[in-house]
């Protein structure tokens, strides 16, 4: 079966077919503005925001005054601007909102299918809230019996917020409150409704489920080789239901001793490639924990598939296998059947542990730290505090273990096995995040792309049981904030590298958003298979539709393509920061700032200006001595090199 | 014979290779010899001496001599590993040099007798030294071994490093003996003037001219310059001209002083465009005189005031810590920093940062400074800062206020006439701050060091509004340990008068000669650096006079005169109409909108006051680089000053990262974009008939701001090498730690701390 032609024409269709988009904006504007209207971006998570402005729209930041100023007065209409298929569900006046900020403010509430949306017009600007619903992890209703009768909503977001709002008893008891209304479009699978993502109607010009393409990814890696080939022995998910269905593995192991090392490991997950170096061979490849059990169980097949692993490469006799787990855990997973490899029965392999915690320590740090820096950050204390939640901690092992990864295969050149459990939450973080120090195409915003596709979709991340995706059982305890920290981690490699990705902070800011607001297809359900089942690419869009519309927004300017270029990191806590442009920036007094970017942009502005006029200018004297020198019979013009552009 | 294969002449060096029998190896033919300045001579030296690079292992030492003289300790190795590229150069020291003032502690161990001291002036040593560790004032840790060197020589250099870093009297720090020789030896050179950036440019405030001219900057109509301290007549803590209100007379200034500490009356600093003043002021010693003379002083002030708007005062005894707790902050900062283990004091990293109340102190000065700025811009009152002597937290927070108001002082040139203005002239104890003559350990605090990490905050927040670079903060800093300059070397003007009258006169220099030619100060970079290494402190992404910012197709340049002027009357109207004052450009989005979708909320909140409305609205408009400018003061927003404290550390060296990245992309664009500009001159250049072809390379050499150049070579296909990001410095070769030559990581890694969760381990997943 063909996924990809299908996806392909698929999207054709539904461009031609839904062509005209609903777009208020694009009335007032040239050809470009067409362009972006079409192109327009979700309004992704706008906060407890004064300006109506920009709110839709990224491109207008940088738009005329004019333009900005009219959008504020149409958005006196007190509606919110909907996407494709979103409906307004109910509206409500006199609602309250306790902004931990500035205080209570009073206004109307919108709830669509897709987003709450508050507005105060008692502000100058007007004060606005626009939430996707997906964000909200909670609702709690609090203190419906007081006094006043005033009845109280707190929404836990999972975006590092919390919401209050409360409006009058209502007077009629049959009517529902919006709130509960909300509540049934928050949770739209306890509710038997679709998620909004198979709504969304928006037509962008790239197709985004087009990205990804594991045979040519593997074949810029150079597979299949003399060493790996290409698979196709779970195209049906039959050898592993979690795994995608193109697997690269050692030449020399047939489908048929496949399946035998599938037994022995967890959840079937067997070793597979994940990324080659293009010199020395050396492979990052991942799997699950071997089911050694308390009985200390062996595998023949598993042994030599891991010799073979060994054998791929010819620089180095040695294997790694590096548990991600603290070697405590991996001894405790023997309980239950699972385990780690002994170095007795793997022969020339060496097993690290690398102390990364499970997702319910992760979970636990993360709500500790929202604890710490909201609403208020405490003046005093600040970093014991955050120290206390071990968040960075946490970061610092996760980015200590990838280091090591890299650095044995990039200076020792050898190879690596990586493992956790089950393989798909600290193994992705492991396995991503040493390929994006390995190899500078990742480093790229289509590369890093491919790279969450390929590590963290295709292999099985469950992204549904992580994040909870319309689903009210916030207490589950299979939620975790494991790729958050995987996305934090990268931020902090583009601290300490500002010139080595071609991505800026609003690139990743903007994946987490839509981590949460099931405005797109891309992080839904938990595996290859299941998105298939479910016809994702069919009947969602992708995020990189979105994004690779409108790079310009999420390109730093500073990008520098190195090649072979392969970072170390320095991974103290030294050099490791609170990004507080992601988890604080709902606190005004965090303002968010960039103006090395800006600085640089409007640098270039400046360069590509003067270079206009001193090409103009040279033009000119050109002619003028074409014409003198004609005169004085040929003697020859000298021509200006331009300015190198490094850009 | 032949040991091996015979050497082959190799492709870089045409002529064979000298043969080397490693038998004769030790003693050395090499002879190694110091580089010594004028008037500099070797007190001891000891040869076979290791300088330990690494703690693990010896493999990577430095084998060479080690050299006392009346300046530095210098160490001279036999195989000098290849300096690393494009690494700042000092004129006057090399690599492995110390000045002796730089000298925090010298300890001497002997290893096989578990014995340890620490040496002083006159001291003398009962054990033949094994080691001799160097713990220097610019965080350097520098360790020597004397395993295969001579016991005798060795512990006679340590005794004379140990004694000659402890100097009886200020005229014996070297710089007395050197600048006297260079002047009588240079002195052809001296007027030439070429010095482009040279010292001489920045005022001094030693004469009414300086003043003056500062008064008129500021539009202080009301001031007058006074002379009555003329001679050090008044106080020798104060400059003999000082700045003071019209309405007073001399009569009245000379009758106060007595009632001052030091006899310090009140010192205009700073006027306000809106007619506001800064003044700065010792505590009055008589109680009960106190009321009536500062009545005097306030309307005296108040006279001066446009508006006549009440004066306000700040008194900063009572709001900021002393100079000790600086002081203790200090150490404990710079003991985590570079003296703890790394892996060990990485566990309780921010902790430890955190009890150091370093970046407490740090926010504590900015705060109280943008509150003195709210009273002098928002309120539009004028501001008298007091402290009981004036001459340390004033230093600090008179100049951090006219950092955030006044865009004159964040170019080089305002910036160096602001240390002198508030703090050499205003008479800040350099000498004993600096402890230069280890005399006072009590006196020691680096106020100057705090003031210049404030500094860089507000720089980390504000990269485009300081014409400077951090390197540039940190090679000041480094400054004040080398006794060269006139700058750092004196406790009061009176004394700096004093000895550079008396030096004069000892070295035959003529009457009438300028000190600052004589003596010169720190701003005469050209002493330490090269024209190139230079450029080091120019910030590309300035937004400066000369560097007009084009956004949004505009090109926006900034005047002082109509900057916006902030009445009392205006608080309370509506937003609208305060922002009609501005001529409507608030509209736009602020600048942070690249960064993520976040429109902060800037409006009305209940029960605030009237400073914290003033900062929401400032926080709430776009930032003029060109105005006045707050830091963000939340303590996330403070952080530690890395190319500071941790340059000399290997372990927290990025290979290939770290803010120089971007320094040298945006220094290649903008010489880019003054090579442009520098053509479009020379298209418009006189002769309209005979127009020039410009040159591509653009301006001469000699005269490019940038460090990093358009049109150099350097194909970006792999970053350079000497991208670290403790550039322009080095921390190979400084410091007895862990290696870092080799695989930079695997080392580090083990130490991470295991922490057994409390929740089940069968839960794992």
């Amino acid at each position: 079966m063909e996924k990809s032609g299908s996806i392909d024409s698929l999207g054709s269709k539904r461009s031609s077919s839904r062509q005209p988009s609903v777009d208020s904006l694009s009335s007032t504007s040239t050809s470009r503005s067409d362009r972006s209207a079409q192109a327009k971006p979700p309004s992704a998570m706008s906060s407890d925001s004064v300006s109506t402005s920009a709110e839709f729209s990224p491109e207008l930041r940088v738009k005329p005054k004019v333009l900005a100023k009219k959008v504020l007065r149409n958005s006196d209409k007190e509606e919110p601007q909907l996407l494709p298929n979103e409906t307004v569900q109910d509206m409500a006046q006199d609602i309250t909102y306790f902004c931990p900020f500035t205080g209570a403010l009073r206004g109307t509430v919108t709830v669509t299918n897709y987003r709450l949306f508050f507005k105060c017009m008692d502000r100058e600007p007007a004060f606005l809230l626009d939430l996707p619903l997906g964000v909200v992890s909670r609702v709690e209703k609090i203190g419906s019996a007081s006094s006043r009768g005033d009845v109280s909503y707190g929404l836990v977001c999972k975006d590092m917020r919390n919401l209050r709002f409360a409006h009058k008893q209502l007077e009629d008891t049959l009517r529902k409150s919006i709130f509960e209304v909300m509540m049934k479009f928050a949770f739209p699978v306890s509710n038997g409704l679709q998620i909004f993502a198979f709504d969304y109607g928006q037509v962008f010009p790239e197709n985004g489920w087009k990205v990804y393409d594991a045979v040519s990814e593997y074949k810029r890696q150079g597979i299949p080789n003399e060493s790996w080939r290409i698979t196709k022995v779970n195209d049906h998910y039959e050898l592993c239901d979690t795994y995608p269905s193109t697997l690269a593995v050692p030449v020399n192991i047939p489908d048929e001793e496949l399946k035998r090392v599938a037994a022995f490991r967890a959840k079937g997950r067997i070793p597979v490639l994940s990324w080659i170096h293009p010199e020395s061979q050396a492979t990052v490849t991942r799997c699950s924990q071997p089911m050694v059990g308390v009985n200390g169980k062996r595998s023949k097949e598993d042994e030599k598939y891991l010799q073979a692993i060994m054998d791929a490469n010819a620089q180095s006799h040695k294997l790694f296998i590096f548990d991600a787990r603290p070697s405590v855990n991996a001894a405790a997973n023997k309980m239950k059947g699972g385990g780690y490899e002994s170095e007795d029965a793997y022969q020339n392999a060496e097993l690290v542990f690398l102390d990364i915690h499970n997702i319910h320590v992760m979970r636990e740090s993360l709500r500790k730290l929202k604890d710490v820096v909201y609403p208020n950050i405490e003046d005093s204390h600040w970093l014991s505090n955050l120290e206390s939640t071990h968040w960075l901690e946490h970061i610092k092992l996760i980015l200590a273990g990838a280091l090591r990864i890299a650095d044995k295969v990039e200076s020792g050149k050898t190879s690596v096995v990586v493992h956790c459990s089950d393989g798909w939450d600290r193994t992705a973080q492991l396995t991503s995040l040493s390929m994006l120090m390995l190899d500078g195409y990742y480093r790229t915003i289509r590369g890093f792309e491919v790279l969450l596709e390929k590590e963290w979709l295709s292999f099985g991340h469950r992204f549904q049981l992580r994040i909870g995706h319309g689903d009210k059982n916030h207490t589950d305890a299979d939620r975790s904030p494991v790729f958050i920290q995987f996305i934090d981690c990268v931020w902090q490699l583009t601290r300490q590298f500002p010139a080595a990705f071609e991505f800026n902070d609003y690139f990743l800011v903007t994946i987490l958003d839509h981590l949460y607001s099931c405005l797109f297809g891309t992080f839904l359900c938990n595996s290859e298979q299941q998105r298939l089942k479910e016809e994702i690419p069919k009947r969602t869009v992708s995020l990189w539709s979105y994004i690779n519309s409108q790079l310009e927004d999420f390109t730093n300017p500073l990008y520098v393509n190195y090649s072979n270029h392969v970072l170390f990191p320095v991974v103290g806590l030294r050099h490791l920061e609170l990004w507080v442009g992601y988890y604080i920036r709902w606190n005004p007094r965090m303002r968010p700032q960039e103006p090395v970017h800006q600085r640089y942009k409007e640098l270039l502005a400046k360069r590509a200006e003067l270079q206009k006029r001193v090409d103009e200018l040279q033009r000119e004297v050109t002619n003028r001595s074409a014409s003198s020198s004609s005169e004085r019979a040929g003697s020859p013009t000298r021509s200006i090199t331009p300015v190198q552009t490094f850009v | 014979m032949f040991s091996g294969k015979p050497m082959k002449p190799t492709f870089k060096c045409y002529l064979p290779p000298v043969q080397t029998d490693r038998k004769t190896i030790d003693p050395p033919i090499k002879k190694l010899e110091p580089n010594l300045l004028l008037g500099e001579i070797v007190v001891n030296e000891v040869n076979f001496v290791r300088k330990c690079i690494s703690t693990e292992s010896n493999q990577d030492d430095l084998w060479g001599k080690l050299i006392c003289t009346n300046f530095k300790v210098s160490f001279i190795p036999q195989d000098a590993p290849p300096k690393q590229k494009s690494q700042l150069s000092h004129l006057l020291l090399g690599e492995h040099d110390i000045p002796l003032t730089c000298l925090e502690q010298v300890v001497t161990v002997n290893d096989t007798k578990g014995k340890k001291k620490v040496l002083g002036s006159n001291q003398k040593l009962k054990f033949n030294p094994t080691e001799l560790i160097l713990y220097c004032k610019d965080l350097r840790v520098i360790r020597f071994c004397f395993d295969e060197a001579g016991p005798e020589s060795a512990k006679k250099v340590c005794l004379a490093i140990a004694h000659y870093c402890h100097p009886a009297d200020l005229q014996l720090l070297f710089g007395f003996e050197y600048q006297g020789r260079r002047y009588h030896e240079s002195k052809g050179d001296w007027f030439n003037g070429s010095t482009p950036r040279g010292g001489l440019q920045t005022p001094i405030f030693d004469r009414p001219s300086d003043w003056d001219r500062e008064i008129k900057r500021t539009g202080a109509s009301e001031w007058r310059v006074c002379s009555i301290n003329e001679g050090y007549a008044i106080s020798p803590s104060l400059p003999e001209y000082i700045v003071v209100p019209v309405s007073l007379a001399d009569q009245d200034l000379k009758q106060y002083s007595i009632f001052y500490s030091d006899k310090r009356i009140p010192l205009w600093c700073w006027n306000h465009p809106n007619g506001s003043a800064l003044v700065r002021m010792a505590s009055i010693i008589d109680p009960l005189q106190q009321r009536k003379i500062e009545q005097r002083i306030f309307s005296a002030i108040t006279k001066s005031h446009p508006q006549r708007s009440e004066v306000f005062r700040s008194d900063l005894d009572k709001s900021l810590p002393n100079i000790q707790d600086i002081q203790s902050a200090f150490v404990k900062v710079r003991q985590i920093c570079v003296l703890d283990p790394f892996e060990e004091s990485e566990e309780r990293w921010l902790s430890s940062i955190e009890n150091s109340r370093w970046l407490e102190y740090v926010r504590a000065f900015l705060k109280l400074s943008a509150e003195i700025v709210y009273h002098l811009d928002g309120k539009t009152s004028s501001v008298i800062i007091q402290e009981e002597e004036d001459r340390d937290l004033n230093c600090v927070v008179s100049s951090l206020v006219q950092l955030m108001l006044d865009p004159h002082y964040r170019s080089i040139l305002g910036f160096q006439s602001l240390v002198q203005k508030e703090w050499v002239m205003a008479g800040h104890r350099f000498l004993d701050r600096c402890n230069h003559l280890k005399k006072n350990d009590k006196e020691e605090s680096p106020l100057f060091m705090l003031f210049l990490d404030c500094v860089w905050q507000m720089m980390n927040q504000y990269p485009a509004a300081f014409e400077f670079t951090e390197t540039y903060l940190t090679v000041l800093s480094d400054s004040m340990w080398i006794p060269l300059f006139s700058t750092f070397l004196f406790s009061s003007p009176k004394q700096r008068a004093q000895h550079l009258m008396d030096f004069a006169k000892n070295k035959a220099i003529p009457q009438g000669e300028n000190p600052a030619v004589y003596f010169p100060p720190v701003w005469e970079w050209s002493q330490q650096f090269s024209i190139k290494d230079q450029t080091l402190f120019n910030n590309p992404m300035y937004v400066g006079k000369g560097a007009a910012c084009v956004q949004n197709g505009e090109v926006k340049t900034f005047r002082r005169t109509k900057q916006k002027t902030y009445s009392s009357t205006l608080r309370g109207t509506p937003a609208s109409v305060r922002n009609g004052t501005r001529g409507g450009e608030d509209v736009l989005p602020r600048r942070g909108s690249l960064v993520s979708e976040l429109k902060p909320d800037f409006s009305p909140v209940k029960d605030e006051s009237p400073s914290e409305r003033f900062f929401r609205d400032w926080f709430s408009r776009p930032t003029d680089q060109q105005g006045v400018l707050i830091p963000l003061l939340m303590p996330s927003h403070m952080a530690l000053w890395k190319l500071f404290f941790l340059r000399w550390v290997p372990e927290a060296c990025i290979p290939r990262g770290g803010p120089i990245t971007t320094f040298h992309k945006l220094s290649k664009l903008v010489d880019e974009i003054e090579i442009l500009q520098n053509q479009l001159r020379q298209y418009k250049g006189p002769s309209p008939g005979n127009t020039p072809l410009p040159s591509p390379s653009g301006p001469p050499s000699d005269q490019r701001r940038m460090y990093f150049r358009a049109n150099s070579l350097d194909d970006p296909t792999t970053p350079p090498d000497f991208f670290t990001s403790t550039f322009p410095f080095t921390p190979v070769g400084n410091l007895c730690r862990r290696s870092v030559y080799g695989t930079p990581i695997s080392k580090f890694l083990n130490g991470a701390r295991i922490w057994l969760s409390t929740e089940t381990l069968a839960d794992s997943v």
